[in-house]
């Protein structure tokens, strides 16, 4: 996500940039450029190859349009190509012109077609346009050198011209690079700045849950622990250590229902279970059929009553779940002694309780309320 | 009946064909400690040895469903059960599917390797009087099959089943539920023999049915109904 956020914000940059270059390369080709070549047509060896020329440098403008309308960058196959027609324009216009005038209004092309290359080069690294821009004066050096008398005045005059042939273009792509980077960290600081009101959020919630937990826990734990720590309640009393082990699986319960498993309701009674076989309670789990998601409070009611026959159990406790699309039974029998039936908090649960000597049956059955849909297929 | 008194008049004997050398010897301590007590022998794993020797003499097979682990051996199950032979079949597999398919290929009893001896013993007596033995477990999956060919069940004989799961105590199924053992038994007894008329043709299926048509423990036209 942050990732994409800084892809977005770096491409935003970038698409700004194109446009700016493409309407500067426009200006140069179209307006300088087709000016001078128009003003001096007559004085070229062949006005058509000038003509061709200029028009193969508006042809790489005009594609570059598309692509800017479009959103697209230049394709890797034909980027190669493109930057060879616009060499291949200079070096045709050079081919052309008339003796004598390198790097003056007449050589349209030393001023233009380096506006283009950079257009086509925007995105990619430094080293290219570098590579283009010295592809381009070298065609006009040659030019100069082999083909007219390089005199001082022409030489200084070409020296001057590629001041601005290749100093403007290169701080168009210097400033790319400086945007590009600056898009790269703004991207980064987003990224932290999400991942800090991430850290939040779950600060906030876990100490939410925390808090939720704790006064969960504070109507029959706390009251527990104080009697205990004040001494109103001895250790040595059987029913305080039953309640002790009552509310240490209660607490273990309360930790296994932030766990994410596939079946909340069989994790809870696992759990429940584990704390009767430490203490070599023989526990028997069986579950058939499969439970509907239930939310919390229905659990802890489904749960209670095996929860306080587990902790309290002599030897031996059985545990069985039945899951059906609408109904999910709990069921314990246990030699626990008596011990009270749970209270639901929930609609729809019944508890049935039955006492033969030192075993405990006890039965929880949640059926869903009628007419509440849940949207789920029966198994 | 005559059947079956004629087995309990002599010593039970038993095969068991299982993989773990740690069950075998713990069945047969099982056996031996019974009372009266059963002959068991061990095939060490080997099918052959059930159909051979002291293995084919045997009255019941205990059957180990995965000798392959992974690999639930039904044909075995079903050629042992097509030979006539009374098969209980111990497995690991606590999941209905299985359990319903043992019973379907005419096995008389299906237990799970966490029942012990209180259900294993009972369970090689009863298939060794041709009667179907229904672990709590098996109990679980028959009252939770939802098979669209399944027979229907009465009300009272799912509460049973239920029940029985539920405590693995007939006598505490009794109390809760206010009968007799003996009553509780029949109607598991009664859910069998539905189960035994459905699907699959085998011998011992329908020796089950024929059987309990005699004694009325179930009318012909409770066990048509759809």
């Amino acid at each position: 996500m942050a990732e994409r956020t800084g892809a977005a914000t770096r491409a935003r940059l970038h698409h700004g940039l194109r446009i700016a270059t493409l309407l500067v390369a426009t200006a140069i080709v179209g307006g300088l450029g087709l000016t001078n070549l128009l003003r001096n047509l007559d004085r070229y060896e062949s006005a058509t190859a000038q003509l061709v020329a200029i028009a193969a440098l508006a042809a790489v403008l005009a594609t570059d349009a598309v692509l800017v309308v479009l959103r697209r960058p230049w394709w890797s196959r034909a980027r190669l190509p493109a930057v060879a027609v616009v060499l291949a324009a200079s070096a045709l216009s050079y081919a052309t012109l008339p003796e004598g005038r390198t790097s003056t209004t007449v050589d349209w092309a030393f001023g233009a077609a380096n506006w283009v290359g950079l257009v086509v080069l925007l995105d990619r690294p430094l080293r290219s346009l570098l590579a283009f821009l010295a592809a381009h004066e070298l065609t006009a050096l040659l030019h100069l050198l082999s083909l007219e008398e390089p005199t001082r005045a022409a030489l200084l005059r070409f020296a001057t011209g590629s001041v601005n042939v290749i100093g403007y273009p290169l701080c168009v792509a210097v400033v790319t690079v400086a945007l590009r980077r600056i898009g790269t960290a703004a991207a980064r600081a987003q990224r932290e700045i999400e991942q800090v009101r991430t850290a939040e959020a779950v600060a906030v919630e876990s100490h939410r849950r925390r808090r939720q937990r704790f006064a969960e826990l504070s109507g029959s734990t706390v009251p527990l622990l104080e009697g205990l720590a004040d001494g109103s309640l001895s250790p040595a009393d059987t029913g305080v250590r039953r309640r002790c082990a009552i509310e240490a699986a209660r607490m273990r319960r309360l930790f296994a229902e932030i766990d994410t498993v596939a079946d909340p309701l069989l994790h809870e009674l696992r759990h429940c279970a584990d704390i009767a076989d430490r203490r070599g309670v023989l526990v028997d789990f069986d579950a058939r059929g499969r439970c509907p998601p239930l939310p919390v409070p229905v659990r802890r009611d489904l749960t209670e009553a095996a929860l306080a026959a587990l902790a309290t159990a002599g030897s031996w406790a059985r545990v069985t779940v039945v899951g059906e699309p609408a109904l999910v039974s709990v069921s314990v029998v246990a030699d626990c002694g008596g011990i009270a039936p749970p209270e639901p908090a929930s609609d729809g649960i019944r508890v049935e309780t039955f006492r033969d000597d030192d075993l405990t049956w006890m039965e929880v059955t949640w059926q869903q309320p009628t007419g509440s849909r849940t949207g789920r297929s029966p198994r | 009946m005559a059947a079956a008194d004629r087995v309990t008049d002599r010593q039970i004997t038993a095969v068991i064909v299982d993989d773990h050398a740690a069950i075998a010897a713990g069945v047969r301590a099982w056996c031996e400690r019974a009372t009266p007590p059963i002959d068991l022998v061990d095939a060490e794993g080997r099918l052959a040895w059930v159909w051979t020797g002291r293995g084919a003499a045997a009255d019941v097979v205990i059957f180990d469903l995965e000798l392959v682990p992974g690999r639930p051996d039904f044909g075995a199950l079903r050629r042992l059960v097509d030979h006539g032979r009374r098969v209980v079949v111990y497995s690991q597999h606590a999941d209905n599917a299985t359990a319903i398919k043992c019973v379907d290929l005419g096995a008389l009893a299906y237990l799970t390797k966490r029942e012990g001896a209180d259900h294993l013993v009972p369970a090689i007596r009863d298939a060794a009087a041709g009667r179907p033995y229904t672990a709590p477990s098996l109990s679980g999956a028959l009252m939770s099959d939802n098979a669209p060919d399944r027979p229907r069940l009465s009300t009272r004989e799912t509460e049973v089943l239920r029940a029985w799961f539920a405590s693995s105590s007939k006598e505490l199924v009794a109390r809760k539920l206010d009968i007799t053992v003996k009553t509780v038994d029949t109607h598991i007894a009664r859910v069998r023999v539905k189960y035994a008329n459905a699907g699959r043709a085998a011998r011992t299926k329908s020796d089950l049915v024929s059987r309990a048509l005699e004694d009325g423990l179930i009318t012909l036209a409770e066990l048509n109904t759809p």
